[in-house]
């Protein structure tokens, strides 16, 4: 810490001293007192701006006298708009109460385009999940919130949006993640490590559907997953975040293994404040769980900071960074389905080390009124070991650069431009000592025309190079359209090309583990596909919001895991050209206005093989969610319910080979949660807590081969912020 | 949508997961009376030749009949390694096995029993590098490979099988 502070008081000593200015301030509360957090406040006709922080305070800085207009904006409430604010010789303090609305709708803003636009006027499919969500259910992973999002579905710790990947045991991803645009992803395996995700410090979380690779290169091909950290607070706020809890007895006698309620609890402290131009999010988190399954127990470790240091209002510097530490049991398939919670004898006391940290940091500059410049950097190391025999270790170290400007060509043009790189060394037992190599250059033009249509344009070209393998190009187009008819009926339609290069786990993994062993496949290559959508918004009543939309997916050289039947070993391959196509419908509706909230969200997908004619593997055909929840009082109950059909097709070679008895145990999936919060603030305790239970019916279900889900748990959590 | 028709909605929903809550999802198989399996004698007659690095019981679900038909799909047991120079071997399913990595072996019919040799140190599973020097066949019928048929929750005993190396059975088709 202090090696950043020293920096950070270095650059002040540079900084040009600044005339005498003043502040507005204020705290900003609903209509029954509580605090509202991450508001938007945006001094209108200005670039300065500030966001609430838990206690719904908020601070406008270096404001020169003069006369000042304010909006405030929040998911949830209605837009709220100042008078005039004169500034003499003194701050000025502004406080606000802002009242909730029935239904959603335009004022969300997504930054997965790589500058903020409204929600309502992206040309694809998109979702948010507020970083509030993650405390009141008691989402201890971003996985885990990420199954109750429509259109998406995962497989253990693999996303797929609208059935983009099935499940390739860590190698490689679909869709991409990243926190305040750094990007997420491992040097060697490639995969998206969800756990390492500080749920505590999340804002929001954007998903984009369809392919973004235009955008964000390879890995995107499926779609973005963009994580808004908290703001910094202007005033010192310390917050404690603590749960404990149990998983209830397995429903069948059998599979009690442990004879006892097995329980897990985690901590997280955290601190924000601003010293004069320095600001900083720090958050420790410690999760413990003991897991309904032998062998399956964790220990996660997982350190935060974000520090940010303002130049002026219209530059900065952050600093991220993210470490996760874990040790852990290495639970692979179940023994068969009357042993369904504990692992095969052969794989008993199955250990897994790992140990990741990624520092970023990144430069934000506002050049003019026309031009932001955004310049990012980034180093990920990621090691794990086990203790399997033979013993697999991976250490990776992968650097990334990119320079984003974005330009206001007009009044009516965006053009988002820049060019990326990264390299990745790899030292490994698994995947032997490659290296690899991309770039990218990109450029995005939104074009806004009166109609009101917007027409999204992109191109990007990229290059990727593993080790000793061909290097290869590839340029992914896109053309979007966003037409709003009117307030209440909005179009939206895309047509996009992706690609991914393999991740050098898909072309170079030699190993063995749990019984499959896996082979390098050199020739491996690049895969690509093109995604069409078309979508509609509709709000035929000011309570109801409606939201349908159809797509199609092209899948060609797609990489997949499979057995290769000459030497039965199992080998990563481009062996499908596949075709993904359904439609998602959406309903929300305030049953009764601001207190009774509905959603219902319902996805089909026909994901296939087209040359086999056979359904893709670890793709539910029928997607549903749904949630009720009541807020009044200082009360919140909801509940939410969650159905996958079954799944047409697993590793049914794993079955056929004996390694996983039992395998072909398959259900469709039926989840449902209760959720119960009360906010003490109402009395002048600065605390919420919550009464979360998971898995209500203690429905037994797998995602993966061999791998019972999460029985019934219960879990009692409470938020301090002082 | 009127306010009614939502609370209706609401309630079937509520009527739907109720319903859906009944079921219990996945349950463990039935406690099986035995495991399920099979065991047996292998009687080598002759002298072993020299080039044998490798000898395995192998069983096969299909027939074959063509080269292709030797794929590791189709495999459903490869035992563990007989000790060169053995006169008599009796081995059961139940022993650690190569495939699969269980004790109980899946229920079913299986078209060919055999012992199979080869002359390389790694278990190689390509149809060029084996020998079948024994085949089982039905007790009284040895114009064609015997089925090995195993009922659930059943073990079948006496799968015997005779090696001679001076008079070895028909090759499968894509030997060398």
């Amino acid at each position: 810490m202090k090696i950043i502070y020293y920096i950070f008081f270095s650059l002040t000593l540079v900084c040009v001293i600044r005339a005498q200015s003043y502040s507005i301030y204020g705290t900003v509360t609903d209509t029954i007192g509580k605090p509202i957090a991450n508001v938007n406040i945006v001094v209108i006709g200005t670039g300065f701006g500030a966001s609430s922080n838990e206690k719904g305070e908020y601070f406008i800085l270096d404001l020169s006298p003069g006369v000042y207009e304010l909006e405030f904006s929040a998911v949830g409430y209605k837009k709220f708009k100042s008078d005039s604010i004169k500034i003499k010789d003194r701050s000025i303090n502004v406080d606000v109460i802002m009242r909730q609305k029935a239904i959603e709708s335009e004022e969300v803003v997504i930054t997965a385009g790589k500058y903020e636009q409204k929600k309502s006027e992206l040309p694809v499919s998109s979702e948010i999940i507020p970083g509030a969500e993650f405390i009141e259910y008691n989402y201890r992973n971003l996985a885990d919130a990420l199954r109750y999002v429509p259109g998406v579905n995962m497989t253990e710790d693999q996303i797929s949006i609208r059935g983009s990947s099935g499940y390739s045991r860590g190698a490689g991803s679909r869709a991409l993640l990243a926190i305040d645009g750094l990007t997420f992803y491992t040097g060697d395996t490639g995969e998206t490590v969800w756990e390492m995700i500080p749920v505590t410090e999340l804002r929001r979380v954007e998903i984009i559907k369809g392919a973004a690779s235009s955008l964000y290169g390879s890995s995107a091909i499926g779609g973005v997953i963009n994580g808004i950290t908290r703001r910094i607070s202007e005033k010192p706020l310390t917050m404690l975040n603590a749960f404990y809890g149990f998983y209830d007895r397995p429903y069948y006698p059998e599979w009690d293994w442990s004879g006892e309620r097995r329980p897990f609890n985690g901590i997280t402290l955290s601190h924000s404040n601003t010293l004069g131009k320095f600001g900083f999010n720090l958050s420790f988190t410690r999760l413990e769980d003991l897991s309904y399954r032998r062998d399956d127990f964790y220990k996660k470790y997982i350190g935060f900071l974000k520090a940010v240091y303002n130049f002026s209002s219209t530059s900065s510097i952050a600093l991220l960074a993210d470490t996760f530490n874990k040790r852990a049991g290495n639970f692979l398939y179940w023994k068969d389905s009357r042993n369904a919670l504990v692992p095969p004898d052969v794989d008993n006391n199955g250990r897994i080390e790992t140990n990741r940290y990624l520092f970023g940091i990144i430069y934000k500059n506002v050049l003019s009124d026309k031009y932001f410049l955004n310049i990012k950097t980034s180093y990920y190391r990621n090691n794990f070991k086990d203790n399997g025999t033979p013993l697999n270790e991976s250490t990776s170290h992968l650097y990334r650069g990119e320079i984003q400007l974005n330009a206001g060509l007009t009044e009516q043009i965006v053009l988002t431009t820049g060019v990326e790189g990264n390299t990745s060394v790899v030292k490994s037992n698994l995947f032997g000592n490659p290296n690899s190599f991309g770039a990218g250059v990109y450029a995005v033009a939104d074009i806004n025309l009166d109609f009101p249509l917007i027409i999204s344009v992109g191109i990007r070209y990229d290059y990727s190079k593993l080790d000793s393998l061909k290097g290869s190009g590839a340029v992914s187009p896109k053309i979007g359209l966003n037409y709003k008819l009117n307030d209440n009926l909005i179009f939206r339609s895309s047509l996009g090309t992706g690609f991914r290069a393999p991740t050098l786990a898909e072309a170079f993994t030699s190993t063995s583990s749990g019984g499959i062993t896996v082979k390098p496949n050199p020739d491996i290559k690049s895969e690509s596909n093109t995604t069409f959508e078309v979508g509609v918004n509709y709000i035929p009543f000011n309570f109801i919001n409606l939201d349908f939309a159809v797509f199609r997916n092209e899948y060609y050289n797609m990489i997949e895991p499979g057995i290769d039947l000459s030497d039965g070993l199992a080998v990563f391959d481009n062996v499908l050209r596949a075709r993904i196509q359904g439609l998602e419908a959406n309903v929300s509706a305030s049953v009764i206005p601001r207190t009774l909230d509905l959603a219902l969200n319902y996805t089909y997908m026909w994901a296939r093989d087209v040359e086999k004619n056979v359904a893709l593997k670890y793709r539910p055909r029928h997607l549903f969610y749904s949630s009720l929840n009541f807020n009044k009082w200082n009360l919140h109950f909801g509940i939410e319910f969650r159905f996958w059909s079954k799944v047409e097709k697993i590793d049914d070679e794993l079955v056929d080979l004996g390694i996983v008895v039992d395998g072909e145990k398959r259900v469709p999936v039926y989840v449902t949660d209760l959720n119960f919060g009360y906010s003490l603030y109402s009395i002048g305790m600065p605390v919420n807590v919550y009464l979360n239970v998971k898995n209500l019916f203690n429905y037994n279900y797998v995602e993966l081969i061999g791998n019972l889900r999460e029985i019934r748990s219960f879990t009692l959590g409470l938020n301090l912020a002082i | 949508m009127s306010y009614k028709n939502i609370k209706t909605t609401i309630s079937i929903l509520s009527v739907v997961i109720l319903l859906c809550s009944c079921d219990h999802g996945i349950s463990p198989k039935p406690a099986s009376q035995e495991v399920t399996g099979f065991s047996g004698r292998i009687t080598f007659v002759g002298t072993w030749p020299d080039s044998i690095k490798r000898t395995h019981i192998v069983v096969f679900k299909d027939p074959l009949l063509d080269s292709k038909d030797f794929n590791l799909l189709n495999i459903k047991f490869i035992s563990r390694e007989i000790p060169f120079g053995t006169a008599v071997y009796y081995y059961s399913s139940k022993d650690s096995s190569v495939i699969p990595g269980t004790e109980a072996f899946t229920p079913g019919e299986y078209a060919y029993v055999a012992v199979a040799q080869q002359a390389s140190d790694e278990l190689l599973l390509v149809r060029s590098a084996w020998f079948v020097a024994g085949v089982y066949y039905t007790p009284g019928d040895r114009s064609q490979p015997g089925k090995l048929i195993i009922p659930e929750d059943t073990f079948v005993r006496n799968i015997d099988i005779v090696c001679d190396f001076n008079n070895p059975p028909p090759q499968p088709p894509g030997g060398n």
